[in-house]
């Protein structure tokens, strides 16, 4: 196992832990394994009945299904807090920290593994022609809170995508992608999505997009939900901040909330530029008290879609509220 | 001296030819077996062994010479080096070569000192030439007099002005000019005025923000903040449109106040988030706020010489507020455009791009008066001097393309008569009264042409002018010319079938029964009244004959024998009734074309088909052969197509089935599998959403049926009956006609691919019918349903001929500019990935490679020559005038006189360069001068020395059929070639599409590269893609006509993967020369 480690490590920096195949061979002339294996990242957030995030839970709190399948959680995480091997149900006493790689090679204490990479996509379509400085006001108060462990990404588009600033925590050059965006044209908002997804997915760690739109998309090639089930593929929750008003594009509102709910992201739809940093603020507040739960998935004849269910064990369970993807594709 | 000079000349032949009865053999052998790199390291190990031998360092110095290797300068001057005082006439050839080469590699110093030497040995330079070497490259700021001050930063005036940052300056006020005649204004809601539009409004708004701020910044032109508190400070975030929250200290933010002015400060790049980090931190603040100093054509004042105050009047304030004065700064020759409203500039316009037989016919004078006064028409407006963009489209197409034969007259295809029967009948509809009165006495071809001429002065669309030109590119290439029976049915049938026509092009082999049978199999197909059926039956046809063209343009299909598939395709579609027949005449297809190719039968189909389309790799080439393969077969994957082997396995097992056996359940099962992973990503939509997807409605039925298909349950209930039993495998048919449109798809999917990858319905979403009323089946494939709710992902329309192009259209917005504010040049870039992935090079040698890179050297050296012989200069700018307008072309003598090369070099394209090479090499005069810097040079002495001993492959037509690129509006074809015509500009009605596909420097300089890197000609397939796809993310134009924004890119991205790739090379040579 521990020549196994090595290279799904390395793979792991490339690939996001998914998708890796790593030979076995222990000492003398044992024969040679191959196991196709996919880590299943899931960001879960619990709340109470009022709203409130619940802190402090256990790898032992969760229960996790796979097309009803019961999974063992291999990685558990809080917060910002990198992950941790999880133990028969507890999590590993130094583990974190120790700079050496966790029982399946993936390096735990990794600054990779530690906060979130943030990827906001910012639409400078015309549409948002006359509200722009007020969302750049609003994206630039919510980069100025985020945790310090978290990177950014500032990515805009209108007809085409345009990378601002790359994944950093340096959060002068993020505000420095944000003040220099430029005003484009058409609104291609879920091309600008699927590609924003395929750089997150090329990151190690938890990652999340963060997209402040107004819709309508008159420009996109794709469906949304063809981009969505890329991003519950990939395990990344997508996040929507739409400044239209849910009234009068109620098709746009249905598709953000259809899409954010599924990849275990959440909508708000605010209009002006007090509710934009609220929503941010919001999602702020969400990203420091997610769970990270991981899990190799028992074995599942199932090559299609696998359904996931996250639940709470014990009085937890009648407390507390769950929120995660709805569930993945494996790789084929 | 005119001895001496002939006299080294020879000596350097003879010198290289005597040393290669010893070594250079063996070099050339590794050379022409395609190791060049092992060649180079031969060489390089016989100079070092022999550092005093001029055979051994001159045979070295050439070779790198050949093939512009960095190295070559320094081997030259130890070649020089190496001869002795003795030997001066061989010293001067050689340092005239060193200084030529440095002059190309742009270091004039070096080139003086090489030249110095020259006269050292005997060799003359006129003083002209060294005083200009001597001189300092003219840059910065013109003459004050004749220039204006922007206030501000110079790139944030370009931001807001939507002007390119790679501009040069004196190129900065006709491109506002431009931008201002074409986004600048618009008709006024209430008035027959104008009014500013948005742009101008903003770009106005902000010139006075930006004078506030130079105000501010006063003499020193700074703007410093000296700390947060600071009275400068109000002062500044004010003007800007912010103010502070929270006051000063840790929690300083900058927040909008004023959202028109903060929208000019972000928008323009102001660098706000340094300044609220120095707020923040209650740190100093500086920014230089200097203006830029523009020359202005004439000087200012000639501009403003109407204001009644010139001396208050700005040039910048004046241009921004008349729309008629930057028409004319745009260079509009306002007298010209009066006389007869722009006609006769128009039709110099189209002529002045002309060359050779057709310039000849077209400029004799009693033609030119006749077609001139037919294009003008008694009554002249409106003409096409008022769009923005040139309404001579149709003139430049005309002229451009009609064939003139040895004899000097037009090629008229099938003759006068059914032309004369298309006006006079008007089959299509009445054209004009005039010209069907005329067309009953015509008697001579110049008669139609002058028809031709006459509609193009029309403002409707010119459907004769189309249907000739389409008909004649079918035509052009035929060793046996079609019958005027052909003719006229394709005149005839042009309406519905005219884009099917390409494909005629792209096989000039074609016989005219085929055509005519396939002109009748398209109209019985189009008669199918089940719409299902017709659907698929049109889809697998149109997918078949695709996959024919592809086989036929990679030559797996030899051009002589490309006629008997393709109407045995014809001929079993022709007879398809119902769904069993078609599946049967889809697997007769694809055994049709497989052994049309030459393919064996045992062969796996499936597997077979993806080696057929990734194309015919020779064994050194296997493993970028197989990465090909490998692409292609994971695109296929990714729509969940269903194999060939799969359906016909099965097909065959449902045949056994209806003779009795039983039905193998697993077999079936893997298809329902495969069949169930077609995902309908709008099972999730609601109601409301789904009521908007009126149209696709067939499509989606498509999609639907195959989801629904339960093989077990129709065998079930056929059971017992053989007939029926047999009809079962018609269920397969919409099947397979994905399967077979899905090779296309792959085969032409563009860099990236993110729709492939994405959406896996993309190829069965295909509507070969059309929407609602609207029949598009036998149309150009084009885009639709793109923009978000229109449906579950926008698809393609239409038939497959346009598919390459269509699809390179969807993919362009999944493209990144990399250039802060540039958008993907939407018209422009399609054309451009399609010469990527249209030309396939696994049949072309390094031979063909080499010799068109040596033309691309010589082109640079005889630029580089034409500014050491001032004698030389105008034959060459003479050869270079013909591809050039003659502003481009002043540019450049004014840059070759001043002996800067490189920069006129820079200036010319690749295709420029490759022509001016031909022009020389096909002169049958030598200028003096210039014949004797060429004739030293090994680059002419190798191009003329392949031509003679590899005929086959160095010569222009090999080159074009090699390195082309297609040119479905141009020529009415997909098979690539060079048309050798000047870039074209922007056209009403085309827009940027005729330009890109005029642009065929592209794979002339990749192929140059890949020589100049020792890349065997295979990899092109590969990397051409690669690299186009960066220059187009890279492209950051200013306007529509913009292409120098294209060169620029082009050449950066070429030189930054050379600078990596010459890494690799010299680690790889040092590995090489220790082996």
């Amino acid at each position: 196992m521990l020549l196994a480690g090595g290279l799904l490590a390395a793979l792991a920096a490339t690939g996001a832990v998914a998708g890796a195949l790593w030979a076995q061979q222990p000492s003398g002339q044992a024969p040679v394994f191959r196991v196709k294996v996919d880590l299943v990242v899931l960001s879960v957030s619990v709340t109470s009945r009022q709203g409130r995030y619940v802190t402090g839970l256990k790898p032992g709190d969760f229960r996790v299904l796979e097309d009803g399948i019961a999974q063992k959680i291999a990685f558990f995480g809080e917060g910002s807090q990198a992950p941790v091997t999880v133990e028969e149900g507890r999590a590993a006493a130094g583990a974190e920290g120790s700079g050496s790689p966790g029982a399946a090679g993936v390096n735990l204490a990794s600054d990779s593994f530690v906060g979130t990479n943030v990827f906001i996509l910012f639409d400078t379509s015309n549409f948002m022609y006359r509200g722009f400085v007020y969302a750049e006001d609003a994206i630039a108060d919510f980069l100025r809170g985020l945790d310090r462990a978290d990177s950014i990404a500032i990515y805009t588009f209108s007809r085409n995508l345009s990378r601002a600033t790359p994944p950093t925590r340096d959060r002068m050059l993020a505000l420095r992608g944000l003040r220099q965006s430029v005003a484009g044209d058409d609104t291609a908002l879920y091309n600008a999505l699927l590609l924003t997804l395929r750089d997150a997915a090329q990151m190690p760690g938890r990652k999340v997009v963060i997209v402040f739109s107004n819709g309508p998309d008159n420009a996109s090639m794709l469906a949304p939900d063809d981009v969505r089930a890329v991003a519950e593929d990939e395990g990344i929750p997508i996040y929507v901040i739409s400044t239209s008003e849910v009234n009068k594009d109620p098709i746009s509102g249905n598709v953000f909330r259809r899409i954010t709910a599924r990849t275990g992201g959440r909508a708000y739809f605010a209009k002006t530029w007090q509710r934009q940093t609220e929503a941010f603020q919001a999602i702020r507040e969400e990203l420091g008290h997610v769970y990270t739960v991981s899990y190799y998935p028992q074995p599942n004849p199932n090559e299609g879609w696998r359904s996931i269910t996250v639940e709470l064990t014990g009085d937890a369970a009648k407390k507390y509220r769950i929120r995660t993807r709805a569930g993945y594709r494996p790789k084929l | 001296m005119r001895y001496l000079k002939q006299l080294s000349c020879l000596l350097a032949v003879w010198g290289g030819a005597a040393y290669a009865q010893e070594t250079l053999t063996p070099a050339q052998k590794l050379e022409r077996t395609g190791e060049p790199l092992r060649a180079r390291v031969v060489l390089a190990r016989a100079a070092e062994l022999n550092p005093r031998s001029v055979g051994a360092l001159r045979a070295y110095a050439e070779f790198l010479d050949s093939y512009n290797d960095p190295a070559r300068r320094e081997a030259y001057q130890k070649l020089l080096d190496a001869l002795g005082p003795e030997e001066s006439a061989e010293r001067a050839e050689v340092a005239r070569r060193l200084a030529l080469v440095d002059l190309v590699a742009g270091d004039r110093e070096a080139a003086l000192r090489g030249l110095q030497i020259y006269r050292d040995a005997g060799g003359r330079i006129e003083e002209e030439v060294e005083r200009a070497l001597g001189r300092p490259v003219a840059g910065g700021s013109p003459a004050t007099s004749e220039t204006i001050e922007i206030p501000g930063a110079l790139r944030s005036f370009e931001r807001m002005a939507a002007l390119s940052g790679d501009l040069g300056l004196s190129e900065l006020l006709p491109a506002l000019a431009r931008n201002l005649v074409t986004s600048g204004y618009q008709a006024a809601r209430n008035t027959e005025g104008l009014e500013p539009t948005e742009y101008l409004k903003l770009l106005s708004r902000y010139i006075s923000q930006a004078r506030e701020l130079a105000q501010m910044a006063g003499p020193d032109q700074v703007i410093r903040i000296s700390t947060c508190e600071s009275s400068e400070t109000g002062q500044l975030i004010k003007i800007l449109g912010y103010r502070l929250r929270n006051g000063c200290g840790d929690d300083a933010v900058l927040e909008t106040v004023n959202a028109s002015r903060a929208f000019l400060t972000t928008d323009s790049g102001f660098p706000l988030a340094e300044l609220e980090e120095a707020l923040h931190k209650n740190q100093p603040f500086q920014y230089e706020f200097r203006p830029a100093k523009v020359p202005v054509l004439f000087g200012p004042a000639y501009w403003v010489s109407g204001e009644k105050n010139k001396q208050a009047a700005d040039f910048l304030d004046v241009l921004l507020a008349d729309p008629a004065l930057a028409r004319l700064y745009l260079a509009f020759i306002e007298k010209l455009v009066s006389k007869d409203d722009g006609w006769l500039a128009s039709y110099f316009d189209a002529l002045a791009r002309l060359d050779g037989r057709p310039l000849e016919y077209f400029t004799e004078p009693a033609r030119m008066r006749r077609f001139y006064l037919a294009v003008r028409g008694r009554v002249t407006s409106p003409g096409p001097a008022r769009p923005v963009f040139r309404s001579n489209a149709e003139l430049m197409l005309l002229t451009s393309r009609l064939q003139i034969g040895t004899d000097g007259v037009p090629r008229i295809p099938g003759g006068l008569e059914p032309w004369k029967q298309l006006f006079v009948n008007h089959p299509q509809g009445k054209y004009d009264g005039k010209l069907t009165r005329a067309a009953n006495s015509w008697k001579a071809p110049d008669d139609l042409v002058e028809a031709l001429f006459a509609l193009c002065r029309k403002p409707v669309e010119n459907e004769p002018l189309k249907i000739f030109l389409a008909i004649s590119e079918v035509d052009r290439n035929r060793k046996i010319p079609l019958r005027p029976a052909t003719i006229t049915r394709l005149i005839n049938e042009h309406r519905v079938y005219g884009t099917q026509y390409a494909l005629l092009s792209d096989a000039p082999s074609l016989s005219d029964e085929t055509i005519l049978a396939m002109l009748d199999t398209m109209a019985g197909l189009s008669k199918i009244k089940d719409h299902g059926q017709r659907s698929d039956t049109i889809g697998m046809f149109q997918a078949l004959v695709s996959v024919w063209q592809i086989f036929c343009r990679q030559g797996q299909i030899l051009e002589s024998q490309a006629d008997r598939p393709l109407k045995s395709l014809t001929d079993l579609f022709a007879a398809v009734k119902n769904d069993r027949e078609l599946f049967d005449a889809g697997r007769s297809g694809v055994r049709t074309l497989l052994s049309a190719t030459g393919s064996s039968e045992g062969v796996s189909r499936q597997d077979r088909m993806l080696e057929l389309l990734a194309g015919n790799a020779a064994p050194a080439d296997q493993e970028t052969y197989r990465q090909a393969v490998s692409e292609l077969a994971s695109l296929f994957e990714l729509q969940r197509l269903v194999s060939l082997k799969t359906l016909f396995d099965l097909a065959d097992h449902l045949e056994s089935v209806s003779r009795g056996e039983k039905l193998n359940v697993a077999m079936a099962n893997r298809l329902a599998a495969r069949i169930s992973e077609i995902r309908l990503p709008r099972t999730t939509l609601t109601s409301v959403e789904k009521n908007s997807f009126s149209f696709g409605y067939w499509t989606e039925k498509h999609v639907e049926e195959q989801r629904k298909l339960n093989l077990r349950q129709a065998v079930e209930k056929a059971a017992g009956n053989p007939e029926k039993l047999k009809e079962t495998r018609g269920l397969l048919a919409p099947i397979l006609r994905d399967t077979l449109v899905g090779f296309s798809y792959i085969y032409y999917a563009p860099p990236g691919a993110q729709i492939i990858r994405t959406n896996p319905l993309f190829v069965r979403s295909h509507d070969f019918l059309g929407v609602l009323a609207a029949v598009r089946t036998w149309r150009e494939t084009e885009l639709f349903g793109t923009g978000w709710p229109s449906n579950g992902g926008g698809r393609l329309l239409g038939s497959l001929t346009g598919l390459a192009y269509a699809l390179a259209e969807a993919e362009q917005n999944f493209l990144v500019p990399t250039q802060r504010q540039a958008l993907i040049w939407g018209d422009l870039v399609p054309q451009i990935i399609l010469s990527a992935k249209v030309p396939r090079w696994w049949q072309v040698s390094a031979v063909e490679q080499h010799w068109l890179a040596l033309h691309l050297r010589l082109g640079e050296e005889l630029l580089a020559g034409a500014a050491l012989e001032p004698k030389a200069r105008e034959r060459i700018l003479e050869i270079l005038g013909r591809q050039m307008t003659p502003a481009r072309r002043f540019r450049i003598a004014t840059l070759l006189a001043a002996g800067q090369a490189r920069a006129a070099i820079e200036l010319s394209t690749p295709s420029e360069l490759y022509l001016l090479a031909r022009g020389h090499l096909d002169a049958a005069w030598r200028p003096e001068g210039l014949a004797q810097a060429v004739c030293r040079g090994p680059v002419e002495r190798e191009i003329r020395r392949l031509a003679q001993a590899e005929p086959s492959r160095a010569n222009p037509a090999r080159i074009s059929e090699a390195f082309g690129s297609p040119h479905p509006t141009l020529a009415n074809s997909y098979r690539p070639e060079l048309l050798n015509l000047p870039t074209f500009p922007t056209l009403m009605g085309y827009s940027s599409r005729v330009l890109a596909e005029s642009w065929e420097s592209n794979n002339l300089y990749w192929a140059t590269l890949a020589d100049e890197l020792y890349l065997p000609p295979a990899q092109l397939n590969l990397l051409v893609p690669q690299w186009t796809q960066k220059v187009v993310e890279r492209i950051f134009a200013t306007h529509l006509e913009d292409w120098p924004a294209v060169l620029r890119s082009l050449r950066w991205i070429g030189d930054d993967y050379r600078q990596k790739a010459r890494r690799q090379l010299l680690d790889e040579v040092k590995a090489a020369a220790l082996n």
